[in-house]
C-alpha cells in the first residue's frame, strides 16, 4: 500500500516537474522574442529621423540617411519576385498538376525542399561563380538572380500545396466542358489558388528582405545613388553589416534604423501572409 | 419548337482541328511547365558543381590535407579548413543542446499544457522568431547580447565551472562576450522555432485514440508523451532535429557578428573564432589571391555539402511518419 | 460462388433487356462488352446496355458498384488519370468514343456532366456559363449574353439570380449552385447529360426543382442519372438500370423493374430487403 501511495506520488511530482519545465521552455522562446524586438524597437525608433528616407549613406563618421540603400533593397528584392516568382509558380503547378506521383515529380519535390532550407551563402557562391566570375562585374541583376534562387522554392512549395487543396471535381467539371487542360490550370485552378499563391510570394519577400549573405559577393555595396543594374549595388541588410561591424557611433544609428525598418517591414509581411493562408485554406474546406 | 432551337451543327472537322491545336498547346504547356520544375534540380546541383569548380585550385593545391590543416595565411598563401570547421561543429553542437530540450519543452507545453485559447497564438509567436531577419539576430548578439554575458555571465562561469577539473577547460578565459558558446546561444535561438513547430505538428497527428486509451490506464500527461507519443513520432522528431542543425550549420549572418574572426583552435567555448559561413562572409570580398577566394570557395562546397545530407536525412525521416500517415 | 454464377447470366439478361426495352429507336448510347479497370481492379464488368434518345435512364445500386464509373466512361472524363483503362465499346450515334481517335474535344461538346457535389468556378455567376461556350464558339456580346440567359433559363434559375450576374457565383445556395452546374453544361447544347447523385447534397426543396427541371430537360436532351434515391429513380426516369459489383444485373423499362422485375436481386435491392 504504502509502495504503491509513494509510487503514485513519484509519478505525479515528475508529471509536474515535466508540464512545468515545458511551461517555462515556451517563456524561455518568448523571452528572446519579446527581448530582440524590444531593442530593436527602441533603438531603431530613437535612431529614425526623415534624413533616413532622403540622405545616401554618408562616409566613415558623417551623418546620413539610407536612401540609396532603401532604393537598392526595394529594386533588387521586385526583380528577384519577376524571376522567382512565375518560375516559382509554373515549376510548383508541375508539381501538383502534372506530377503528384512518379519519381521524378517525388525527386523535385524533395529536392525543392532541401533549397528551401540550404545556407544561402551558398547560393550567393554559386551566383558569384556562374555571373559575378563570367561578367567580371559585381551587379544588382547578379544579386537579385542570387535571391530568386531563395524565393523560387518557397513559391514552388505553397503553390503545390495550394492547387492539391483545389477540390479534383473542379479539374473534372472543367475537362468535362471540353476545355483543355492549359486554360482550365491557368483559368480556373489557379485561379481558385489565387490567395494561397499570392501568400507565397509574400512570405517569399518577407524573408528576402533582411538576406545579406548571397548579396555580399553579388550586388556588393554602392555608396551611391545607383539605378543600373550591371553596376554595384546598396541595399539595406548588407549596409547593416558594414555600418554594424564598424567603429563609428553615427554608423552603428544608422544601422539600427536600418534594422528596425527591415524588421518592421518583414513582420508586417509574415502577419499578412499568415493570415492569408489561414483564410484560404478556411474557405477551401 | 425544339427543334429549331437545336444548335446548328459546326463541321466535325472543325471540332477535330481544335482538338489537335488544344492537345498541342497542352502538349507545350506541359513542357513549359515541367522546364521551370527542372530549374529547381538545376540549382541544386549548379551549387554543388559551381562550388566544386571553384574550389578546385584549392583541392588541388592542398588535396585533403585541406580538410585537417590548421593554417589559415593568405600572405603565404596556405589554406586549411580544420577552424572553421571545428568552430561550425562546435557552434551548432552548442545550439542544439540548447534548442532540443527547449523546443521540446515548448512542443509538449503547446500540445498538452496550456489551455486551447493560449495554443495558437504563442505557436505564432514562436514562429515570429523564425521571421526575423538572421541579420537583427546578429546586431542584437554583437551589441547587446554578448556585453550582457561579458558583464554578467562569463566571469561567472569563468570562476565557477572553469574551475572544475576536466570540463573546467571549457570554460576558461577572458569575458570578451563574442565567442563560440554566444554564438551557439543565438544559433539555438534562431533554430528553435524550426525545431518546436516540426514536433508540435508532429505530436498533434498521434490519434487521440492512441492517447485516450493510455490515460484510461491512468498514465500521467508526461508518461503518455513520454510513452506513446515520442515514441509514434520519432522519426519526425528526428527528422526536426536535423532540420534544425541544417539551418544551424549554414547560418551566416548571426554567427559572423558575434564569433570574432579569429582563425585559432581553441577548447575554450568563451574564445572567438570561426565558422564555414563567417570566414566566406568576412573575407571572400577581399581575398586578392586565386588560391584564397578558391579556397573560401571550396569551404563553401563542404558546407553545402554537408548540409545537405543533414536536410535530406531530415526530410527522409519526416516522410517517413508523412507515410506512415498516408497509408 | 453466387457472383461467379451471377456473371454467367447477367450479360444475357442485360442484352436481351435493352432491345424490349427500346425497340422501336436506335439507341443514342450503345454500350457493347465494356469493362474497367481501376490499376488492375476490374470495376466494371462486360457491361452491355442501350441508352435511348431523349429519355431518362436511371441507374441505381448499392455503394461501389461502379455506377460514377460506368458514367466516368461515357464521357472519357477518366483520361485524365494515368493507367485507367476500358475496353470494349461505347458507340455515340453509332461511333466508338472509346476510340482514342475520337475526338475528345468533339466527345465532351456532345456529352455534359453534373457532379454530385456542385463545382462552381471561381468567377462570376455570368462567366460560369460563358467560360466553356467562349472555348467553343466566337459569339459577340448580345449572342453571348442570349445564350447565358437561355441555359440559365433551362435550368429554372434566370429569375433568382438576373439582377446578379457580376456576382462571384460561390455565393450562391447550395441549390442554386448544382442549377447553375447543370446550366453550365447546357450552354454548350450537348445531346446528352449525365449527372451523378445531382441532389444528394441537397434539401428536399431545392431536389424537387432539380427533378422537375430533368421532366423538363429531357424533351431536349438524352439524360442518364446516378441516383441512390429509389423514389427520385421510380419518379423521374424512364428506363432503370440495376448494377451490383460492376455488372449490370438488370435493365428495363422503369416501371417494370419497380413492380415485377425479372430477378430476385434487383427486387431486394428496391425494397430494402439486401444483403
Ligand atoms: N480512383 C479509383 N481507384 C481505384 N478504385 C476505384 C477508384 N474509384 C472507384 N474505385 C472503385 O471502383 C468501384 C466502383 O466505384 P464507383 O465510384 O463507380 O462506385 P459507385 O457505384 O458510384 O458508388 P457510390 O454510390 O458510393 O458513389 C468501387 O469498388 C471503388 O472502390
Ligand atoms: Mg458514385
Amino acid at each position: 500500500m504504502a509502495g504503491n501511495a509513494s509510487l503514485y506520488r513519484w509519478r505525479a511530482i515528475k508529471n509536474a516537474m515535466a508540464l512545468g519545465l515545458g511551461s517555462l521552455a515556451t517563456l524561455f522562446g518568448l523571452f528572446w522574442l519579446v527581448w530582440i524586438l524590444g531593442i530593436t524597437f527602441l533603438r531603431g525608433i530613437d535612431a529614425l529621423k526623415p534624413a533616413l528616407f532622403t540622405q545616401m549613406t554618408p562616409p566613415p563618421g558623417a551623418d546620413g540617411g539610407l536612401a540609396n540603400a532603401l532604393f537598392g533593397s526595394v529594386l533588387m528584392s521586385l526583380m528577384a519576385l519577376a524571376i522567382g516568382a512565375p518560375i516559382g509558380i509554373c515549376a510548383g503547378t508541375w508539381l501538383a498538376e502534372y506530377a503528384r506521383r512518379g519519381k521524378l515529380g517525388e525527386t523535385i519535390r524533395f529536392l525543392n525542399d532541401i533549397l528551401l532550407s540550404a545556407p544561402s551563402i551558398v547560393l550567393g557562391l554559386f551566383v558569384y561563380t556562374l555571373i559575378v566570375a563570367q561578367t567580371r562585374q559585381f551587379s544588382a541583376i547578379a544579386g537579385a538572380i542570387a535571391l530568386a534562387l531563395l524565393v523560387i522554392p518557397v513559391v514552388v512549395r505553397t503553390t503545390d500545396e495550394m492547387l492539391r487543396l483545389v477540390p479534383s471535381t473542379m479539374r473534372e467539371a472543367a475537362l468535362s466542358l471540353g476545355v483543355p487542360q492549359w486554360k482550365m490550370v491557368l483559368q480556373i485552378l489557379l485561379r481558385a489558388s489565387r490567395a494561397g499563391i499570392v501568400t507565397g510570394v509574400l512570405l517569399a519577400l518577407a524573408r528576402i528582405s533582411g538576406e545579406t549573405a548571397p548579396l555580399l559577393f553579388t550586388a556588393l555595396n554602392n555608396q551611391y545613388w545607383s539605378a543600373d543594374v550591371t553596376k554595384p549595388m546598396a541595399s539595406v541588410p548588407v549596409v547593416i553589416f558594414q555600418f554594424a561591424m564598424s567603429p563609428f557611433e553615427s554608423w552603428h544609428a544608422l544601422a539600427w534604423a536600418g534594422a528596425f525598418v527591415v524588421t518592421l517591414f518583414v513582420l508586417a509581411l509574415s502577419l499578412i501572409s499568415r493570415f492569408l493562408l489561414a483564410r484560404s485554406k478556411v474557405t477551401h474546406d | 419548337m425544339h427543334a429549331t432551337t437545336a444548335p446548328p451543327e459546326p463541321g466535325d472537322t472543325d471540332v477535330d482541328l481544335r482538338g489537335v491545336r488544344d492537345a498541342r498547346h497542352d502538349r507545350l504547356f506541359r513542357y513549359a511547365l515541367m522546364a521551370c520544375a527542372l530549374l529547381v534540380l538545376a540549382a541544386l546541383l549548379g551549387a554543388a558543381a559551381s562550388t566544386a569548380w571553384g574550389g578546385r585550385l584549392a583541392f588541388e593545391t592542398f588535396g585533403l590535407r585541406f580538410l585537417w590543416s590548421e593554417a589559415w595565411d593568405a600572405v603565404n598563401g596556405d589554406f586549411g579548413a580544420l577552424v572553421p570547421i571545428y568552430g561550425t561543429v562546435v557552434t551548432a553542437l552548442i545550439a542544439m543542446t540548447i534548442a532540443v530540450p527547449v523546443s521540446f519543452g515548448i512542443a509538449l507545453f503547446l500540445t498538452e499544457v496550456a489551455p486551447n485559447w493560449m495554443r495558437t497564438p504563442i505557436a505564432s509567436a514562436i514562429e515570429l522568431l523564425a521571421g526575423i531577419p538572421s541579420i537583427i539576430f546578429g546586431m542584437w548578439g554583437l551589441f547587446v547580447f554578448a556585453p550582457f554575458l561579458a558583464e554578467h555571465v562569463e566571469p561567472w562561469v569563468n570562476d565557477h565551472l572553469g574551475a572544475i577539473p576536466g570540463v573546467g577547460a571549457l570554460f576558461q578565459g577572458p569575458p570578451l562576450g563574442i565567442g563560440m558558446l554566444t554564438a551557439g546561444i543565438v544559433l539555438a535561438i534562431m533554430i528553435i522555432p524550426y525545431i518546436s513547430s516540426v514536433m508540435r505538428e508532429v505530436f498533434l497527428t498521434v490519434p487521440t485514440r492512441l492517447k485516450e486509451s493510455a490515460y484510461a490506464l491512468g498514465s500521467t500527461t508526461w508518461e503518455v508523451v513520454w510513452d506513446i507519443v515520442l515514441p509514434y513520432t520519432r522519426s519526425a522528431v528526428i527528422g526536426g532535429v536535423f532540420l534544425g542543425l541544417g539551418r544551424a550549420l549554414g547560418e551566416t549572418m548571426a554567427v559572423t557578428f558575434v564569433l570574432g574572426n579569429a582563425h585559432q583552435l581553441s577548447a575554450s567555448l568563451l574564445m572567438p573564432s570561426n565558422s564555414i559561413a563567417s570566414v566566406i562572409a568576412n573575407e571572400f570580398t577581399e581575398a586578392y589571391t586565386d588560391l584564397h577566394r578558391s579556397s573560401l570557395i571550396a569551404l563553401g562546397f563542404l558546407l553545402f555539402v554537408v548540409t545537405f545530407v543533414v536536410l535530406a536525412v531530415a526530410k527522409l525521416m519526416l516522410l517517413r511518419l508523412a507515410r506512415r500517415e498516408g497509408a | 460462388m453466387t457472383d461467379s454464377a451471377a456473371a454467367s447470366i447477367a450479360p444475357a439478361t442485360a442484352a436481351s433487356a435493352p432491345a424490349q426495352a427500346s425497340a422501336p429507336q436506335t439507341p443514342k448510347i450503345a454500350v457493347r462488352g465494356l469493362d474497367f479497370y481501376y490499376h488492375g481492379f476490374h470495376a466494371l464488368k462486360g457491361i452491355s446496355l442501350d441508352i435511348p434518345t431523349r429519355q431518362v435512364t436511371a441507374i441505381i445500386g448499392p455503394s461501389g458498384c461502379g455506377k460514377s464509373t460506368l458514367l466516368r466512361v461515357l464521357n472519357r472524363i477518366y483520361a485524365i488519370y494515368p493507367k485507367l483503362e476500358a475496353t470494349g465499346e461505347v458507340l455515340l450515334d453509332g461511333e466508338n468514343i472509346l476510340d482514342p481517335r475520337y475526338s475528345l474535344n468533339r466527345l465532351r461538346s456532345k456529352v455534359g456532366m453534373v457532379f454530385q457535389k456542385p463545382v462552381p468556378f471561381p468567377m462570376s455567376i455570368y462567366d460560369n456559363i460563358a467560360y466553356g461556350i467562349r472555348h467553343h464558339e466566337k459569339l459577340g456580346r448580345a449572342a453571348m449574353d442570349a445564350r447565358v440567359e437561355r441555359a440559365l433559363r433551362q435550368a429554372a434559375l434566370w429569375d433568382e439570380v438576373k439582377d446578379k450576374l457580376k456576382q462571384n457565383a460561390l455565393g450562391l445556395s447550395g441549390g442554386q449552385q448544382q442549377r447553375l452546374c447543370i446550366a453550365r453544361a447546357i450552354a454548350l447544347k450537348p445531346e446528352v447529360l449525365l449527372l451523378d447523385e445531382p441532389t444528394s447534397a441537397l434539401d428536399p426543396i431545392a431536389t424537387g426543382r432539380i427533378e422537375q427541371l430533368i421532366e423538363e430537360l429531357k424533351r431536349d436532351y438524352t439524360i442518364v442519372i446516378v441516383t441512390h434515391n429509389m423514389q427520385q429513380a421510380a419518379r423521374c426516369s424512364d428506363h432503370t438500370a440495376f448494377m451490383y459489383l460492376g455488372e449490370l444485373v438488370e435493365f428495363d423499362r422503369t416501371e417494370t423493374i419497380f413492380t415485377k422485375p425479372a430477378r430476385q436481386q434487383t427486387e431486394d435491392y428496391i425494397t430494402g430487403r439486401f444483403g
